[in-house]
């Protein structure tokens, strides 16, 4: 019984929003990410279009963004649903509205 | 001469008749020795032969009739995402290729008349999660076998004749790694070779060889720490773990000195912040064996013969992965030559990789001053620290050169080889390697293209002396064409260009002697063969690779509106 209400706890205690991504590790560090991986296809760390588009001054939704991010499009940007949560995704998102000229 | 000519005729109808007579069955009976044989109506790996050299000796077809030049047939793979970028292989006739998701087709070399598919049915969740993906640049023919590497991982030993699958073996843990093979396998010595992509992924970057009969895997070699502790030592705090390499483009076999020579990839992250003091700072301090290198192993059991690592200690990306490998015999010295991504040519005795000569290609060039031509030192060398770097580094991080090939003409001794012309800023950053819950590039810099200091971005065919990097002629093109050329002994070099034009150049002296449109960008493979007693030249058309993803946003047009998810296969021939 006791084991029961642990693995309820359980259950109920880990939002399942991404199923790989772990829920309690340090928030996203943005810029670093861009310039790990990100800015391969988006310039100048989203400042100007390159292999991918300018995400500076972007004219998609948060909504576009979000879903973009997480299944990506075919043969143009991978799908990082797995790797990033919700949380994550809102720190990007954030930065891309944030981001201006050098 | 009569008596001559009807000699040959007699001879040939013999040849053509049992040629029709065999047909599939027989196209994938090929062994070294008949690769290095090397019928010219046949085009039996991925360079034409062992040698390199991507020519045909075929003539039929020459600068006297190219003029007269027209489409024979064609034929569309279909799910072309990211274009067509593989070299075609022919075998008695039937002619073989590769296309997007490794769909593999087997189609009458004379007619285009299919004789069968493979349709493999990838990990397509993978797949999206992928970045360089779901190309597929070629296979291999051995044994009655084709050979295909897949983006998630595995490596197939088809029925030449029905495409049905022999054996399957998987070499490379995808899920975890992100990575998989996108170059096409090298058939050598009953044994299949393939690297795995890995510069950028934070992994050990292997190289794999199977047996060609069962796909039971021989030997691996990884290209970051390689064989031995003195290897891993060159990589500070075991960062060889998550050191990236690889070999995604297929090397060549020497059967002297029994060994396949192989270009590894570059060092992950691809930007470094240790400044000059790159051997004890940095995130991967020491000189990174056996990144950036080229590397001789002995076919049967892996072991490393001999070496020469072009960038020690790569800082800019620009890998030994992508070039060919170019036998050449002169004045009783046997030489290899071998492409930087830099678009520093290196040229070396074939015997044990010493370094003979290097040349440059192009002319905007400053990640070294020079790199010293009898020893391979890299002279005046920029390595950065953390933050926005001064100025603008060349080449950009697309190279030099990329992993199209060049071709040598042994007729009239000329390399044929496009350079190209281009730079970037960047700012470097710390970074962390991701390799949970998979691994993601770690590329170490936010950056972006940049003009070069001669003025605009540009690419150029030369045809120069391999050996000494002497110019004899060049022809600018106003954007690098990012596809393979080809030679030909009809005193033809024909080169494919990234706005969709197949154009083809008296090969002594640079004149163009005729062009047609392919209808979309080149960035893959061209050979030239004969089936039926005439001459065919294959091309692949279909845009959309890494490097031609800056196309749309440098150049504009036809690069903006040109489909990125195209691809035919065309082939000419006389009337």
């Amino acid at each position: 019984m006791k084991r029961f209400f642990i693995l309820l706890a359980v259950a109920f205690s880990s939002p399942s929003f991404a199923d790989d991504a772990p829920a309690d590790r340090k928030p996203i560090d943005v810029p670093q990410l861009f310039a790990t991986t990100c800015g391969w296809c988006h310039s100048n760390a989203g400042r100007a279009e390159g292999k991918g588009p300018q995400l500076m001054n972007t004219a998609r939704s948060d909504d576009f963004i979000r879903n973009r991010i997480k299944n990506g499009k075919e043969g143009k940007m991978p799908a990082f649903g797995a790797s990033f949560s919700d949380a994550d995704i809102d720190a990007i998102i954030a930065y891309i509205h944030a981001l201006k000229p050098e | 001469m009569k008596h001559r000519l009807s000699m040959g005729v007699s001879a040939l109808a013999i040849v053509v008749g049992s040629l029709l007579a065999t047909g599939v069955a027989s196209a994938g009976q090929v062994d070294s020795a008949r690769i290095e044989a090397n019928d010219p109506a046949d085009w039996l790996t991925y360079h034409g032969t062992y040698k390199g050299y991507d020519y045909s000796a075929l003539d039929q077809i020459n600068a006297g009739n190219v003029k007269d030049l027209q489409v024979a047939w064609s034929h569309i793979p279909g799910h072309s995402t990211r274009g067509l970028q593989s070299m075609p292989l022919v075998a008695d006739g039937i002619l073989f290729y590769t296309g997007s998701y490794s769909r593999t087709f087997a189609l009458d070399g004379a007619t285009g008349a299919l004789k069968w598919s493979f349709l493999p049915e990838l990990d397509d969740a993978l797949v999206s999660r992928q970045t360089h993906s779901p190309y597929t640049r070629g296979l291999a023919l051995g044994e009655g076998k084709a050979f295909v590497g897949t983006v998630d991982g595995r490596l197939f030993g088809l029925d030449a004749a029905t495409g049905k699958v022999i054996w399957e073996t998987k070499l490379i843990d995808s899920q975890k790694l992100t990575v998989g093979f996108t170059g096409a396998p090298l058939y050598a010595k009953g044994t299949v070779i393939i690297g795995a992509q890995g510069g950028e992924w934070p992994y050990k970057g292997p190289i794999f060889a199977v047996d060609a009969a069962t796909g039971k895997k021989k030997w691996e070699f990884d290209t970051a720490g390689g064989d031995s502790d003195e290897a891993k030592k060159t990589w500070g705090n075991d960062t060889w773990r998550v050191g990236g390499g690889g070999g995604w483009m297929p090397g060549t076999y020497d059967s002297a000195t029994n060994a396949v020579w192989w270009g590894t990839a570059n060092p992950s992250p691809l930007y470094d912040w240790s400044g000059a003091d790159y051997k004890t700072k940095g995130a991967r301090p020491g000189d990174n064996l056996y990144t950036s290198s080229v590397v001789a192993l002995d076919v049967d059991t892996g072991k490393l013969k001999f070496y020469h690592q072009e960038l020690p200690h790569d800082a800019w990306d620009f890998d030994s992965a992508p070039g060919e490998f170019i036998s050449i015999d002169r004045d009783g010295k046997n030489y290899m030559v071998h492409p930087n991504k830099s678009g520093f040519i290196f040229v070396y005795d074939r015997s044990n990789a010493k370094v003979e000569n290097v040349w440059p290609l192009i002319t905007n060039y400053n990640f070294v001053k020079t790199i010293d031509p009898k020893t391979g030192e890299l002279i005046g060398r920029k390595d950065f620290t953390e933050g926005k770097a001064d100025g603008i580094l060349c080449p950009h991080i697309s190279g030099g050169v990329s992993w199209n090939s060049g071709s040598y003409n042994p007729k009239n001794g000329l390399y044929y080889k496009i350079g190209q012309e281009w730079c970037m800023t960047l700012t470097v950053s710390k970074t962390t390697p991701v390799t949970e819950p998979q691994a993601q590039l770690n590329i170490g810099a936010d950056f972006k293209i940049a003009k070069p200091p001669t003025g605009e971005i540009y690419g150029h065919l030369d045809a120069r002396d391999p050996i000494t990097g002497a110019k004899k002629w060049e022809v600018k093109f106003p954007e690098p064409p990012m596809a393979s050329v080809l030679s030909t002994g009809g005193n033809l070099v024909f080169v494919p260009d990234s706005r969709g034009t197949l154009h083809a150049y008296n090969a002594d002296t640079g004149a163009e002697l005729w062009s047609h449109s392919d209808g979309v960008g080149h960035q893959g493979g061209i050979i030239s063969y004969s089936a039926g007693g005439k001459q065919f030249i294959a091309v692949t058309a279909g845009f959309g690779g890494m490097a031609s993803d800056d196309f749309g946003p440098t150049f504009g047009e036809p690069y903006k509106s040109m489909p990125r998810d195209e691809g035919v296969l065309m082939v000419y021939s006389l009337k």
